[in-house]
């Protein structure tokens, strides 16, 4: 066993050892004989023993192993009964499972035998119910029309309609054939009858634009199996734009002739060509027609709006895909050029003329009534003119058509910008009465001449003197009025805009928000119109009414002398010389117009006039001549002025007398040189508004400098 | 020359109110006969497009483009008016305002030529008196239907100390340079007007002062 083994292990030469034990073994067989030397044996010998040693090796490990082989045997011996057991288990299982396979496929064959014999019930059922719903209709059918029930007959006809058609020839076949042929005949004379009657009834109801009856007929429609043919009568039903067109024009017409609307614009336009109509027509007149063709118009645009809004919906519906621009522009196209549509253009291009006239009217003759109240910064014009443009602009708005409400802005906008800013225009050309001022000034002395020029011409002439206290009040209420005008108008144009993109906000298109927007934007030009007018009163006031006064008062500067010593220095503290009457005369001269005119009029006006003092003031000064104590003088009466003038405006007066401020500073000083330490690098936050020359024009007007000092100086 | 170039061939709807970026604003107004082609060439003008089968314009239409000129971005508000008689109290509203009116008939209609003195007394009656006025003969592409021979214009125009052009909105003949030369002649009025308005303080009411520059007319 132990040789087997070890041939075992040299065949197959799995290893290297076992493979040389092999080729040792091969070589004592045949080669130990044939060796002849010593050495050669001993090492044959050597290897043999080798061998041996592991061949005795390999045996004990393999007698090892028995015991355990041995267990290994017992176990299974024990196992040999379960297996048995297992085995006929196993083959019981089996025999069980194909047992209740056979029985479900008996019970499922039965199944379906009983849902065949329940279906076939069911059909009989129906076939039966059929028949009845035949028999059921045929008679239903026959009282129905009987009634004028169209609808009743109707329903039963679709009812038979839906019958299943196989089941009806079935029927036939059957043993009641005769009876359901009977019926079915009846039921399709019932039929044919009914379709024509509600053909006929639909078109009556067409023709008598009943919508109830068309509607009522129109849904019988399907129920006949006609969708198509329904379809193309209501379509017909519908294109009543034809119809709409027909009623819009005898409406058009209608109002046309008993509202006299062509006479009465062509006398409005025969009113506007010349500049003396021989017929006239009272604005007011106007207003009901003038109101009526607006609504007529915002009417019209409802009803198109609602027609594009349904075609539009109808398109999405239809096909949601391919609702093209073309759809949208041939609908456009239709809207656009209908009857209707045209017809009320037309009527607004006679609606626009006459509104024009009516705004031009009405703000004529709100001019004509202009009325002012004592106390009131504005006259009634004013409030009267904005009310009659915004009344119209409202009605043009109220048309909905966009064009019309452009041409009225247009138009408004052209009646305040020349006509309206053409009156006020003109009151302010009238100008500002100085007379009565300077009459004033003239005190009692001037009065009683002209009361002796009067009476000499033997009237008592006061009304020279209110004629001017009017023309005055009439001048500063303008320059109020211009100012309000432009402040309306700014108003205007945004509540229009609010207005209208409230409009927008139901729908529209963008372009015609940018026409509404150009138009109105014009409105800001013409706003701006109104504030340079202002600019040009607010110039002549200054020029005709303060000029004249305050330039007397500051060259009164000339008379009082700044070449002055201490002595009158202190006198001249004592008992101001010039600069609190100036004061006391600006202030009376600017109370008046206080109280007359708006806060930011009065302002602007102030700022002129200090503009004009600060001028006035330098102009005079460099006529002067000024002592070191006279300068000083000079700067305490500058101070006091701009003090005054700071405390009456709300603008900054300081960078108007910076001038003056420096030219004090310059006649303040000690000697030439000192100029330096404020001059040049030394200016500090000081900005020079002098020029150098100016500065020397300046120093040389002190009597105590000298010439050549002054020219010595390097500026 | 003038140079241009093209800021949006779509109408601009935003108006912004505070400074706009342009050196001049001007409106210029289409009129004349219904089909004579002032649509088409508006549309040639501002889009580049000829669009057929062009439908009657209703009321007004309103475009706008900027082009540049020897350097000055001119915003033009061109006012496509319908030709038809029952629009024309809206569209005579629009008159007043016009810096330009462009007064268009057809060449192979000799109806639409005759009726151009009735324009100009409409010019007469409303426009202001300032107004650049342009006769533009159209569709000069159908040169074979021709009508109204081009002299025959021409002295008539002359008469009327308008300018005359003839256009073709279809091959886009003369159209950028009836409006860019309107443009120029614009820009050379309203420098002449601002320089006359510096000589002698401008009157009230008769201050039409054609150019809106954008600091004073906005605030």
């Amino acid at each position: 066993m132990a040789d087997s083994c070890g041939a075992v292990a040299a065949t197959r030469g799995d290893c290297g050892s076992v493979s040389s034990v092999s080729s040792v073994s091969s070589v004592s067989m045949d080669t130990i004989c044939a060796l002849t030397e010593l050495e050669d044996l001993e090492k044959v010998y050597q290897q043999l023993c080798e061998q041996e040693k592991d061949v005795e090796t390999e045996l004990d490990r393999l007698l090892g192993q028995e015991g355990s082989i041995h267990t290994k045997m017992l176990a299974l011996q024990r196992m040999g009964p379960n297996l048995q057991l297992i085995g006929g288990d196993a083959s019981q299982l089996s025999g069980m499972i194909t047992f209740t396979c056979s029985l479900a496929e008996n019970v499922s064959r039965k199944v379906r035998q009983l849902d065949l014999a329940k279906t076939r019930l069911y059909n009989v059922i129906q076939r039966a119910d059929d028949i009845l719903d035949l028999k059921f209709c045929t008679d239903g059918v026959q009282t129905a029309l009987h009634n004028e029930d169209y609808e009743q007959a109707a329903a039963h006809i679709h009812r038979y309609l839906s019958l299943d058609q196989s089941v009806i020839e079935l029927s036939r076949q059957g043993e009641e054939s005769s009876a359901v042929d009977a019926s079915l005949v009846l039921l399709q004379e019932a039929e044919q009858k009914l379709k024509v009657i509600v053909a006929e009834k639909l078109d009556e109801a067409v023709a008598a634009v009943d919508l109830a009856q068309v509607e009522r007929f129109f849904k019988i429609f399907p129920l006949l199996g006609l969708h198509q043919q329904g379809l193309a009568r209501f379509g017909q039903y519908l294109s009543t734009q034809n119809e709409c067109d027909k009623q819009a024009q005898r409406i058009v017409d209608k109002f046309i002739q008993q509202r006299g609307y062509h006479n009465k614009f062509q006398v409005v336009q025969s009113s506007m060509m010349k500049s003396v109509p021989a017929e006239r027509i009272e604005p007011r007149e106007l207003d009901p027609v003038l109101a009526e063709v607006t609504l007529m118009n915002a009417r019209a645009e409802l009803y198109l709006r609602f027609l594009r809004r349904r075609m539009m919906a109808d398109f999405e519906v239809g096909d949601a895909q391919s609702v093209t621009q073309d759809h949208q522009q041939n609908m456009e196209k239709l809207l656009k050029h209908c009857l209707l549509s045209t017809r009320m253009q037309e009527l607004i291009g006679y609606y626009v003329p006459m509104e024009e006239y009516y705004m031009r009217e009405s703000v004529n003759k709100a001019v004509a009534m202009d009325t002012y109240e004592k106390g009131q910064l504005t006259s009634s014009m004013v409030d009267d003119c904005f009310y009659i443009v915004k009344k119209c602009i409202s009605r043009a708005l109220s048309s909905s058509s966009i064009d019309c409400l452009c041409a009225m802005i247009n138009h408004a906008n052209s009646v305040l910008e020349s006509d309206f800013r053409e009156v006020l225009y003109n009151k302010l050309r009238q100008g500002f009465p100085a007379t009565t001022l300077q009459d004033i000034q003239r005190g009692v002395s001037s009065a009683v001449s002209l009361m002796q020029s009067s009476l000499q011409q033997g009237k008592f002439n006061t009304l020279g003197i209110e004629s001017t206290e009017n023309a005055k009040a009439a001048f500063l209420v303008t320059l109020n009025n211009v100012e309000v005008c432009s402040d309306n108008i700014s108003t205007l144009k945004r509540n229009l805009e609010n207005d209208c993109s409230k409009l927008f906000s139901q729908g529209g298109n963008t372009g015609d928000q940018a026409k509404i927007q150009s138009c109105l934007s014009d409105l800001v030009n013409t706003s701006t119109k109104f504030k340079d007018l202002l600019q040009e009163g607010l110039t002549e006031l200054n020029t005709t009414a303060v000029k004249p006064q305050v330039k007397p008062w500051i060259s009164s500067f000339l008379v009082v002398s700044h070449n002055i010593e201490e002595e009158e220095f202190n006198d001249y503290e004592a008992n101001d010389p010039w600069v609190q009457q100036l004061v006391v005369n600006l202030e009376q001269l600017m109370a008046e117009f206080k109280v007359a005119l708006s806060p930011v009029i009065y302002d602007t006006l102030t700022s002129l006039m200090t503009s004009l003092v600060a001028i006035e003031m330098e102009k005079t000064v460099l006529k002067c001549s000024f002592s070191r104590l006279g300068g000083l003088q000079f700067d305490k009466e500058l101070r006091s002025l701009v003090a005054y003038l700071t405390s009456v405006t709300t603008w900054t007066i300081r960078d108007k007398f910076a001038r003056l401020t420096q030219m004090a500073t310059v006649l303040n000083l000690e000697r030439v040189s000192e100029i330096l330490d404020y001059w040049g690098p030394n200016s500090g936050p000081l900005t020079w508004r002098l020029t150098p020359a100016e500065v020397r024009q300046v120093l040389a007007l002190r009597v105590d400098f000298r010439s050549e000092d002054i020219k010595r100086l390097r500026l | 020359m003038y140079v241009y170039y093209q800021s949006g061939d779509l109408p601009v709807f935003v108006f912004r109110m505070s400074m706009e970026d342009y050196d001049y604003l001007f409106k210029i107004v289409l009129i004349g006969n219904a089909g004579v082609g002032k649509t088409c060439l508006v549309r040639r003008f501002t889009q580049g497009l000829f669009p057929p089968g062009q439908g009657a314009t209703i009321g007004v239409d309103f475009m706008i483009k900027t082009v540049e000129i020897k350097g000055e971005k001119v915003k033009l508000q061109i006012w496509d008016t319908a030709g038809q008689e029952r629009f024309r109290s809206i569209t005579q509203s629009y008159y007043r305002s016009a810096n330009a009116l462009i007064l268009t008939y057809d060449i192979t209609c000799e109806d639409s030529f005759r009726c151009l003195p009735e324009w100009l007394r409409e010019i007469e009656q409303y426009a202001n008196n300032q107004v650049v006025t342009i006769l533009v003969g159209n569709k000069i592409d159908l040169a074979e239907k021709r009508e109204v021979l081009r002299q025959r214009a021409e002295d008539f125009a002359e008469a009327q100390s308008m300018l005359y052009l003839e256009t073709s909105a279809k091959e886009s003949d003369n159209v950028e340079k009836l409006f860019l030369d309107l443009a120029c002649e614009l820009i050379r009025e309203a420098k002449q007007n601002k320089l006359d308005n510096n000589d002698t303080a401008p009157m009230p009411g008769e201050g039409k002062t054609i150019n809106y520059l954008s600091c004073c007319s906005l605030n």
